[in-house]
């Protein structure tokens, strides 16, 4: 049992190098495992992705984290307080949107803000003005939820978490409902929040948004985190494949398959698709274009293909066998 | 197009707030006014409780003081204290139960209903206190509506209460003593004969009594009131106005403490304790439907559901002698709270003063427990399952 005192606790959260930690949490449903022994570490300060496929824990693991659910087994901390023993500390520098934001839709804008304000330290009301000014809604901060498109509900759930002035931001999905203007300002937003020194941990499933706004992720799947880190930590593991067009497909196809290298040729819409292992070198490269010219093959372009990272979601998760 | 800004917000905090006390159980001052604030504006709600608990009585009283200003030999008073028992009895507290009970249901479920009470668990602040917070917000709102409906009501019945007291269709003086009312009775005595209602003890009349009666004939006269009549032909001997007078002042004697119970307007007294007693009403309908709305989570159901309780349950409970169940009919809260009520308010719903009689029995005592009892369960219920849920 531990015997750690409040003070403790404290000392330990301001040296603690992790926004939100997790060991062996799981959450059930009866006999469904929604959250499976999970162990996630997100870094202060950076903007993390937790990515998975619909239906994967995603959200449930953001209502076990902020309390709105109890996990069966493990432990967990935000912003280095145990959670659910200092939840009301943890949660004083939290903001978080779960499922889409929701709210009193007789209510204004700002009447919801004033609501969720008075819930949070006095300080909280002082903030609501420059909140909403933050998230574009100081127009129609007035008008009544029921008027607000998704769009708008979405922008007024920032700023809900906002009046907390969070250290830690979880974000469900918080690009629902946005159109692409709206998507390119969100994505702003995060980043001038990461750049003041808070973290945001945004759950998406839409692979590219998560590519070009978080520097690390974690790849669950089925209630479990199957990768985590930084992306590009993660995707220099990844394979990578060389677009080829040549004169003589078919002979190239042999040359290659006659080779010391390890690779793996299948035919694309235009050419070859030439699979290199994970890790592979520029100099692996420079030895497929020296086969090329060896043998006799023209070749008309070398192109090589980062793997996205949605390509190397679909790699790791177990989902696309599934849809296979 | 609205934009988003990336001025910075303010300087990022780091720990929690300093003498931040939000996993207490007690809601602040802020979360109790802005809860009101949320209930006020809700407005079909705040239609609806004003003109239930406002306007019916209102209606009711404007419509009779002006039937009375127009023709007041048709149509008496509009307030008095016989108006002013059956408002408090038929309306202030069956309704001001119902939109209690509607408005606590309503407090208890919409956070959920609506998806709010995640926002509000997510600041950190403990579930037990958001609960809380409902209370004095709700009560505030159901509290005042019912005393301004209330206060309506004492007022015209105290300020347009009849002049003379008509008992038994006779006009009366109010506030008479015994000896007052039997001398009274003794100088009006054929009034008395002809219209006062009487009961003997079991031994029944006297033959000087029952001759008297039989041989003062009365007949219908204006506006309803029975007046005595010259002898029939062929009638037997007539009474002497000795023994006429004899009888009114048995009569009176036999009616006083039924006459002593009527008054021309609801003392100040009354007027208190009555108050009282409907806003605590009140009071039982917010917190027990608060409870089941929390319970619940859903507030059609729980509504239906007080209204059951109210208008159907408690009636049966309350009148019907169930074998082996009475202590459970006693520990049923809307018959706890009749019993609780001032003597002089018929009981609700239909049952007049006089079926005082046949109401299960409970003591005070055992009505206030049983009433404390369960505005502790129901909050503890509600306020245990905010705690608990999944949300």
């Amino acid at each position: 049992m531990s015997t750690m005192t409040l003070a403790d606790n404290r000392q330990q959260a301001a040296e603690s190098e992790w926004a939100v930690e997790t060991h062996g949490l799981t959450k059930r449903f009866g006999p469904n495992v929604a959250v499976n022994n999970v162990e996630l570490r997100v870094p202060r300060g950076c903007a993390f992705g937790y990515l998975g496929p619909n239906g994967a824990g995603k959200t449930t693991l953001i209502r076990v984290l902020l309390g709105l659910t109890h996990a069966n087994s493990g432990t967990m901390s935000l912003l280095g307080f145990d959670v659910p023993r200092h939840r009301d500390l943890a949660l004083a520098r939290v903001g978080a949107i779960v499922d889409e934001p929701r709210f009193h839709t007789h209510l204004t804008g700002r009447q919801n803000l004033e609501l969720v304000a008075a819930h949070r330290e006095p300080a909280a009301r002082e903030r609501i003005g420059p909140a909403l000014d933050r998230v574009g809604m100081t127009q129609r901060a007035d008008d009544k939820v029921a008027k607000y498109s998704m769009g708008m509900r979405q922008r007024l759930g920032v700023a809900t978490c906002l009046l907390g002035d969070p250290e830690l931001l979880i974000l469900d999905e918080p690009m629902n409902g946005l159109d692409p203007a709206g998507m390119h300002d969100m994505r702003a937003m995060i980043s001038t929040l990461v750049a003041e020194g808070r973290t945001v941990m945004l759950s998406s499933h839409l692979l590219d948004e998560v590519e070009r706004t978080c520097d690390a992720v974690a790849i669950v799947d089925r209630g479990s985190v199957i990768r985590q880190g930084s992306i590009s930590e993660l995707l220099s593991g990844a394979s990578v494949v060389l677009q080829v067009e040549c004169s003589d497909d078919e002979k190239a196809n042999t040359v290659l398959g006659t080779s010391n290298l390890s690779v793996q040729v299948t035919s694309g819409a235009s050419g070859l698709d030439i699979t290199l292992p994970p890790g592979a070198g520029r100099e692996v490269i420079a030895e497929v274009a020296r086969l090329f010219i060896d043998n006799g093959i023209d070749l008309y372009r070398l192109q090589p293909v980062h793997t996205s990272l949605e390509s190397w979601f679909l790699e790791v998760t177990s989902r696309l066998g599934d849809a296979q | 197009m609205t934009t988003l800004s990336e001025t910075p917000l303010a300087r990022v905090e780091t720990g929690p707030p300093a003498n931040d006390h939000r996993g207490s159980w007690l809601p602040t001052g802020a979360m109790i006014g802005k809860r009101f604030m949320e209930l006020r504006r809700r407005r079909g709600l705040m239609i609806v409780l004003p003109v239930v608990t406002i306007g019916i009585p209102a209606l009711f009283l404007v419509v009779r003081l002006l039937a009375h200003a127009f023709d007041p030999k048709s149509y008496g008073p509009a307030g008095g204290y016989d108006i002013f028992t059956a408002l408090v009895s038929g309306v202030l507290y069956i309704f001001g139960f119902i939109v209690a009970a509607a408005l606590g249901c309503t407090a208890g479920s919409v956070d959920l209903q609506e998806g709010v009470f995640r926002h509000l668990v997510v600041t950190g602040r403990s579930r037990v206190a958001i609960y809380f917070a409902r209370i004095p917000a709700g009560l505030a709102i159901i509290g005042s509506l019912v005393a301004i409906g209330y206060g309506i009501v004492c007022l015209v019945c105290s300020f347009a209460a009849p002049t003379v007291l008509n008992y038994d269709g006779t006009n009366v003086p109010a506030g008479l003593s015994r000896p007052a009312l039997e001398s009274w009775a003794s100088s009006h005595a054929d009034d008395v004969i002809c219209n006062f209602g009487f009961r003997l003890g079991p031994e029944g009349p006297s033959s000087s009594f029952a001759s008297v009666i039989q041989n003062v004939p009365c007949n219908n006269g204006p506006g309803g009131r029975r007046v005595k009549i010259g002898p029939p032909p062929g009638s037997g001997p007539q009474p002497t106005q000795a023994e006429i007078r004899a009888v009114a002042v048995t009569i009176a004697r036999l009616d006083y403490s039924d006459y002593s119970r009527q008054f021309l307007a609801p003392s100040d007294s009354l007027m208190v304790r009555t108050g009282l007693w409907i806003e605590l009403e009140a009071a039982i309908g917010f917190l027990v439907g608060l409870g089941l709305g929390s319970l619940t989570g859903q507030r059609t159901i729980s509504v239906i559901l007080m209204i059951v309780l109210e208008v159907i349950l408690t009636p049966i409970f309350l009148r019907a002698h169930i074998p082996h169940m009475i202590n459970l009919q006693r520990s049923v809260v809307g018959v706890a709270a009749d019993h609780l009520g001032p003597s002089a308010i018929p009981i609700a719903m239909g049952g007049g003063s006089s079926d005082q009689a046949n109401l299960i029995f409970e003591t005070r005592t055992w009505a206030a427990v049983v009433v404390a009892a369960w505005l502790v369960v129901w909050t503890a219920l509600g306020a245990w399952r905010m705690a608990s849920r999944d949300t």
